[in-house]
């Protein structure tokens, strides 16, 4: 039953990596590929699953778990950065155009 | 050493890595630091399964090296790529 498990969780990891990576291929725009960059973060997280079903609560398996929020807490963090600077890039600056105004 | 299923796991994430280097190949900077965050978390991945696979557990600090330091270099790089690069 646990073997089922690790597996299920292993490919749930995995597929959900390829197809992150499939969609940073496929999209053309740095904006449109930053959003694959963000389920990538439930990848890790279904891999340390998988690891703590196999080895429990010992050492391997909290220094995954310990990856996996590593990785969910600095994924916003870069994908807001690499946005600024796509942005700063494009305009010069990241403060909304006038015509972008939203809401006053 | 038996081939398992952590092994075959990592073989698919580094066939999950030819989509990231191919985009590092060929994109604008902000494209190739794109795909360098995502293959970033991949390779973390990758260490993982490794280190499992193998049964060595003194490589789940590579991976917990690896990600702590692609936060700071995808950072690093971010703020360089905004207006000097």
């Amino acid at each position: 039953m646990r073997d089922i498990a690790v597996v299920v969780l292993l490919s749930l990891g995995m597929g959900i990596q390829a197809l992150c990576a499939i969609g940073v291929l496929v999209m053309e725009d740095p904006f449109d590929r930053l959003h694959f960059t963000g389920p990538a973060g439930l990848g890790v997280l279904a891999v340390a699953a998988a690891i703590l079903v196999e080895e429990g609560l010992s050492v391997a398996g909290v220094k995954s778990l310990l990856v996996a929020v590593v990785i969910i807490v600095s994924g916003p963090v870069l994908t807001h950065a690499t946005a600024r600077a796509a942005r700063i890039r494009q305009f010069g600056h990241w403060v909304p155009m006038p015509a972008e105004k939203v809401g006053d | 050493m038996a081939v398992n299923e952590w092994l075959v796991a990592a073989a698919v994430g580094l066939l999950t890595l030819v989509p990231c280097g191919i985009v590092c190949a060929k994109g604008s900077p902000i494209d190739r630091l794109v795909a360098l965050e995502m293959a970033g978390v991949v390779d973390a991945v990758i260490l993982l399964l490794l280190a499992q696979g193998f049964h060595r557990d003194i490589f789940f600090d590579l991976a917990l090296a690896l990600a702590l330091l692609s936060l700071a270099g995808g950072l690093v790089f971010a703020r360089f790529l905004e207006r000097w690069v």
